[in-house]
């Protein structure tokens, strides 16, 4: 038996899409996230010192700044939010859909990191993505919750997005 | 016309082996035999079957007697058929597992002629009291239309139908059908539905002009549901398929049974379609005629056995008029079209995996068509088998791109036929999250107008404890006509 990733239906080996939603169960090749190689994520470390973070929003409790772009995208509505790129044939969305971004390109996974809000603090937990999640240039564990704070710079494969919090 | 030969009889394809001549005539044998019948052509017919399988069964007889056949019986058969499968190898030590395979029949181009079929088509009309109004209006001016597009030498009646019926317009060659125009702007709507008589009358308006070098077509618009003569037309639509008729149906709004004329219509080879607004009809019906022009290859059937450890447990037509298909053998597959091909989804279930064998027959079996376009032979009847080697290490090559396109939008499908089996369940919970996973599916895909209206039947669904008539088939059709590929066909009636 296989197990769907989205729903736990179990389903016969050679299903090629879960029967009860729809997922697709075999990678595609062009549909997995390309790698990229360690030296151009070096490059892609953070300078703090350059960034000087927009004001913490007013309105919403979070909000991303795609880096490069100058746009902010408000975090609205929930208090766990998915990150990550749409992709043809791809069952589950992320909440914020950075494919727009040039994600592809920067080696952005389908689902790559989930922002959770809390009373105290926001996490962010990189959700086992192929590239991989920095936080100010530190690679974070996958599947592990980590704290950060307004101004933190995430950075996903290549993309980097600022976290605005407001206080 | 080439005369039948032996092997057609028997319903067999040239290279037959002495185990299928043996079972095929045993097959007839036992459904045929004088015993049980005492109507004269029946026996005619065993007799004849009775001579094939003596010669065919005695070596030197059939050596002698393949010796004679004319030489275009040996040609190459005009369909080629290739399959595709989701996996290159089965693994035994998976045991339970399933393969997809990706059918497509085309038609070999050296053979293709200008040559088209002539159509004998049948219109039959529903004018139910809720066909008044632009249903109706449009569904007239369609008619006029497809009368002057036609050609001189095409059959075209039409019959009106509402708890009775009656021809408007004989069985006759266009050129022939004077004041065609005239009578069909009469047309006035009263009373109910009844699906039967209107059908019945079809029947015997196509049967007129039923001839092999034509395409024998009824084609009934409708907007209401029928009640009680269903089981009549089954029995009529196995009639029609045993004459090789076709039946394709059009309905209209949300009243009607379309998991009624589903069936009826995939029993023929034909096709169902919903029309939400009334002036699609004519680029519906228009297409249909377009459609039937262009078969080459009619009345695809296919005659299949599988072994017991394998079950064909889901069949879908998904080009041209996509439409699931009955399992079981016979299954009738439609019409390979001139350009383009009949493509088919079929989903094997692999039971479990016999000791010792390193290949497995998924099903095998022969497909018999009609070209009526070019009737150099009546029936050509070609083998088709499916059939994979077993290995003990995983195979992780991806499946064919085209086929996971096919199974993605077959999916979405099938997550609809769900979320109904749920409602008819009465449980609205499953089936308004299924539908949920459905909407995000369509948005993925940027089918935004299909996800609109499956959020807009949750709703109904959460108010109503029920789908809206209309809605129901908007998601049903919509799915089903996102595995429709697109291409390039021919629009020249």
């Amino acid at each position: 038996m296989i197990e769907c990733p989205n729903c736990h239906n179990q389903e016969l080996p050679g299903a090629l899409f879960c029967r009860e939603c729809g997922t697709q169960l075999v990678d595609l090749p062009g549909m997995t996230t390309q790698t990229i190689p360690d030296s151009a994520m070096n490059g892609a470390q953070p300078d703090l010192l350059e960034h000087l973070a927009p004001p913490p929003p007013t309105d919403v409790a979070i909000s991303i700044f795609i880096m490069g772009s100058g746009e902010i995208l408000p975090l609205e509505g929930r208090t766990e939010f998915t990150l990550g790129r749409s992709a043809e044939g791809q069952p589950v969305l992320p909440d914020i859909d950075l494919a727009s971004y040039r994600a592809y390109e920067a080696g952005v996974s389908r689902l790559h990191v989930s922002i959770t809000l809390g009373n105290e603090q926001a996490l962010a937990t990189d959700l086992g993505s192929a590239n991989g999640t920095r936080i100010n240039g530190l690679k974070i564990p996958p599947h592990k919750p980590v704290a950060v704070k307004h101004g933190d710079i995430l950075t996903l494969g290549r993309l980097r997005i600022q976290l605005l919090i407001r206080r | 016309m080439t005369k039948e030969t032996l092997y057609d009889r028997l319903g067999l394809p040239r290279d037959a082996t002495p185990e299928e001549i043996q079972k095929s005539y045993q097959d007839i044998a036992r459904r045929l035999h004088p015993d049980l019948h005492i109507k004269p052509g029946v026996t005619d017919t065993f007799l004849g079957i009775q001579e094939a399988f003596e010669v065919l069964s005695d070596p030197s007889l059939k050596t002698e007697y393949d010796e004679q056949l004319p030489s275009e019986a040996k040609l190459p058969y005009p369909v080629v058929v290739s399959a595709a499968f989701s996996r290159k190898m089965l693994v035994r030590a998976f045991g339970p597992q399933l393969v997809y395979s990706l059918v497509d029949l085309n038609v070999r181009q050296e053979l293709l002629t200008d040559n088209r079929p002539q159509l004998n088509l049948c219109l039959v009309i529903d004018c139910s009291t809720s066909m008044q109004g632009v249903r109706l209006d449009t569904a007239k001016e369609t008619a006029i239309e497809l009368i002057h597009q036609l050609q001189p030498t095409d059959i075209l009646s039409i019959v009106r139908f509402s708890d009775r019926a009656e021809v408007l317009l004989p069985a006759n060659n266009l050129s022939e059908q004077r004041n065609a125009d005239l009578e069909i702007q009469m047309l006035k709507a009263s009373g109910g539905t009844e699906i039967y008589q209107g059908l019945n009358l079809g029947m015997h308006e196509i049967r007129l002009y039923r001839k092999a070098n034509r395409v024998n077509h009824i084609i009934l618009i409708t907007d209401g549901r029928t009640y009680g003569d269903e089981q009549s037309c089954v029995q009529l639509a196995e009639h029609a398929t045993n004459l090789q008729v076709g039946i394709s149906a059009f309905g209209i709004g949300g009243q009607w049974n379309d998991a009624f004329l589903d069936s009826l219509t995939a029993k023929t080879g034909g096709s169902c379609r919903f029309i939400s607004n009334a002036k699609d009809i004519r680029n519906f019906l228009l297409d249909k005629a377009i459609g039937l022009r262009h078969i080459y290859a009619n009345h695809v059937t296919y005659h299949y056995e599988t072994p017991p450890e394998i079950d064909l447990s889901y069949a879908f037509r998904i080009n041209p008029d996509s439409t699931p298909l009955s399992i079981g053998s016979p299954i009738i597959l439609g019409a390979v079209p001139r350009k383009g091909r009949l493509s088919l989804l079929l989903e094997f279930h692999v039971n479990s995996i016999p000791a010792g064998i390193t290949e497995v027959t998924l099903g095998e079996g022969r497909i018999s068509y009609q070209t009526p376009a070019n009737l150099d032979t009546a029936t050509f009847i070609q083998r088709l088998e499916f059939k994979l080697p077993v290995s003990s290490v995983l195979d992780s090559s991806p499946p064919p791109p085209a086929l996971v396109q096919a199974m993605s939008s077959l999916t979405l499908y099938r997550i609809q036929e769900k979320a109904r089996a749920d409602m008819a369940r009465g449980d609205y919970l499953a089936a308004s999250r299924r539908l949920q996973n459905l909407a995000t599916h369509l948005l993925a895909q940027g089918q935004r107008d299909l996800a609109r209206s499956v959020m807009n039947e949750i709703n109904h669904i959460q108010q109503h404890q029920s789908f809206s008539a209309e809605g129901e088939k908007q998601i049903k059709y919509g799915t089903r006509s996102l595995i429709l590929p697109t291409g390039t066909e021919d629009k020249q009636l």
